[in-house]
């Protein structure tokens, strides 16, 4: 066990740094000098020379991208060009709205795709039943997120005016209550910015999840179909078991494993996802910091981000490895 | 009485093999349904893009000063309405199939080339190769593919080839992964073995028997990537990371409807409407084709 979770990690170590190189070069390439990004075309020459030297983008490329990693690691991603604060600063005021996103996103995409999903799979032979749950996957999966996220817009908050148009609530003022203790003195205005937060994330977490759901119940249609032929769901079956019980008891405990690997491809989608669902709902988060920071030229601030969209993917994927075989002790931890 | 029975057995067991054939081919007819309806909207799709010049009512580009946010149908000339310049939605959304479809065939058609002889030669080769390819392209695949093409892009610039190119960068390492899954079967087999024996080369072995004999399950996958493509380039241009305007494309489209979605949704509804049609044609092909022809790639 530990020889495996040790290889797991000497495989996740080199993918780090190679995913991080890549964003490293390419944001070297960029056109545009950040600093002329930064002073306008009207900067003096000593200005500019002084800019750069600040940033450190005189030093030789090498020692820039050394210097690049050993700070990543220690999530230090130097200042925002635009703003002028650290750029890990932004990310910890930004990640958690992003996070808030995606857990919501999964709770919607697992209540929907999984009983969609089981339901197909143990109505396979009925084209009614099955045909149809078919084809809400298929459309989920081809519906982009950001027109979902529009569609909804116009529907519950302009023409219905059930959910505001923008934003992503008071999650700071929550955070900052659950901190101070103040959750159990003022536990209703604790209660309101709570309210507040679910208010503005109901429409993106529907948008996000649903087009996720797609793809959740056809991984827990495939997953269940596996596990209902196995020999054991026919011996339940044989020793004259209840259908309900077989299903329950005996299939869907065993389609979790299979399932739980598909956590790591969630979690990619899904940060995909929020990147384009942020910018739809005008939302803080991470997604959306990376967009903005893209147009604004801003790129310690993007990539920062980028590198950290990459990190919680690799070490996600990382976790999910090590859970699977916990989970199933038939893998061997070759 | 004899021969009635039999006469009658007989007819009975020729009424059964009729119906059992209708049944054939209703069920053949069933499962290829999916294929032909994607298959029909994905070439509609593809005709209507290469027509676009003689097929759109009017020019994507002019614009009509008497008619700026028209709905559907207000204006005769207009049947999906107008946008903010007065331009004609639908010939608009006519002229954007050409970008999605020009850049999700073009990146598919680029991860192809570049993707699958790399797979090959490292499922064939194994060893070094294989590790430093497959080392290579796991880092790639570390990115989703739409974080990855807006990497790509953002250093480059958006502009049509640029697109082509990162959605292409970031499909490769689907098709190496692919392409070398199946090399390693493929080069178990006896005919392979037997070519060898004949003296052919590592080359050889590639070339003419590796490949054509995992060609038929790439197409099919790069069929699905066709729809990832398309959808990838909706949303780097969604993002304003595509093709600049005033080149119409989906993304953009919609993207610049998104200001007037309270009095004027149309704009956007028509062009994300375009997006998921396109994708779901796609997928619909892929999907169903890799059901029916290939059981091996259930769940790639």
């Amino acid at each position: 066990m530990i020889n495996y979770v040790l290889r797991r990690v000497l495989v996740a170590v080199p993918m780090l740094l190679g995913a991080m190189s890549i964003v490293f070069f390419a944001m070297r390439v960029l056109p545009g000098d950040p600093c002329v990004a930064m002073m306008g075309d009207q900067a003096t020459t000593e200005a500019l020379a002084d800019c750069t030297k600040n940033l450190g983008l005189n030093r030789p490329l090498a020692v820039q991208y050394v210097d690049y990693l050993w700070r990543s690691l220690q999530f230090d991603f130097g200042n925002s060009l635009r703003q002028g604060y650290p750029v890990s600063e932004y990310i910890s005021r930004m990640f958690p709205h992003t996070l808030v996103l995606v857990l919501a996103a999964a709770v919607v995409a697992a209540l929907v795709g999984i009983p969609i999903g089981i339901f197909s799979a143990l109505n396979r032979r009925n084209p009614l039943i099955d045909y149809p749950l078919r084809i809400f996957a298929l459309l989920g999966l081809s519906m982009p997120v950001f027109w979902l996220g529009i569609l909804l817009l116009i529907v519950f908050s302009l023409r219905l005016d059930l959910f505001p148009l923008i934003g992503g609530g008071d999650l700071d003022g929550a955070m900052a209550m659950i901190r101070s203790g103040e959750v159990f003195t003022q536990p209703r205005d604790f209660l309101a910015a709570v309210g507040d937060v679910l208010h503005h994330l109901t429409l993106p977490a529907l948008a996000l999840g649903f087009t996720l759901a797609a793809t959740v119940s056809r991984l827990s249609r495939s997953a269940m179909l596996e596990v209902i032929s196995q020999d054991y769901i026919r011996t339940a079956r044989a020793k004259g078991q209840r259908e309900r019980l077989v299903v329950y008891k005996h299939a869907l405990r065993n389609m979790m494993v299979p399932l739980l690997t598909i956590i790591g491809i969630f979690v990619a989608i899904a940060l995909t996802g929020t990147v384009l669902t942020e910018t739809v709902f005008t939302r803080p988060g991470l997604g959306k910091m990376l967009v903005d920071a893209i147009g604004a030229r801003d790129y310690p601030l993007a990539q920062g981000a980028i590198t950290v969209f990459t990190m919680i993917i690799i070490v996600v994927n990382l976790v999910v490895d090590m859970l699977y075989a916990v989970v199933d002790p038939r893998i061997t931890y070759r | 009485m004899a021969l009635a029975r039999r006469a009658d057995s007989l007819e009975l067991s020729v009424a059964e093999r009729a119906e059992a054939a209708r049944g054939a081919t209703r069920g053949r007819l069933r499962r290829w349904l999916p294929v032909i309806i994607g298959l029909a909207m994905a070439v509609i799709m593809v005709v209507v893009a290469a027509a676009a010049p003689w097929i759109a009512p009017l020019s994507p580009s002019a614009q009509f000063a008497d008619a700026v946010l028209k709905s559907p149908g207000s204006v005769e000339r207009h049947l999906l309405g107008t946008d903010e310049f007065g331009r004609d939605v639908l010939s608009r959304i006519i002229w954007g199939a050409r970008v999605s479809l020009e850049v999700g065939l073009a990146s598919v058609a680029f991860a192809f080339v570049l993707g699958v002889p790399l797979g090959i030669v490292a499922g064939v080769r194994r060893g070094r190769v294989e590790t430093l390819v497959m080392r290579c392209s796991d880092m790639l695949m570390a990115f989703p593919t739409l974080l990855l093409a807006l990497i790509i892009v953002t250093a480059l610039g958006g502009s049509l080839t640029n697109e082509m190119l990162a959605i292409g960068v970031a499909l490769t390492p689907n098709f190496v992964r692919l392409a070398r899954s199946l090399a390693l079967t493929i080069r178990e087999q006896d005919y392979i073995l037997a070519a060898r024996a004949l003296g052919a080369g590592q080359l050889r072995v590639m070339a003419r028997h590796v490949f054509p004999n995992a060609l038929y399950a790439l197409v099919v996958v790069g069929t699905l990537y066709i729809a990832t493509a398309i959808r990838t380039e909706a949303g780097l241009s969604f993002l304003g990371l595509g093709i600049p305007p005033p080149t119409p494309s989906w993304g953009n489209i919609l993207s610049e409807g998104r200001q007037y979605i309270k009095c004027c949704p149309w704009i956007t509804t028509f062009s994300g409407l375009a997006i998921m049609v396109a994708v779901l044609a796609f997928n619909l092909v892929g999907d169903a084709l890799r059901d029916l022809l290939d059981p091996r790639l259930k769940g790639e």
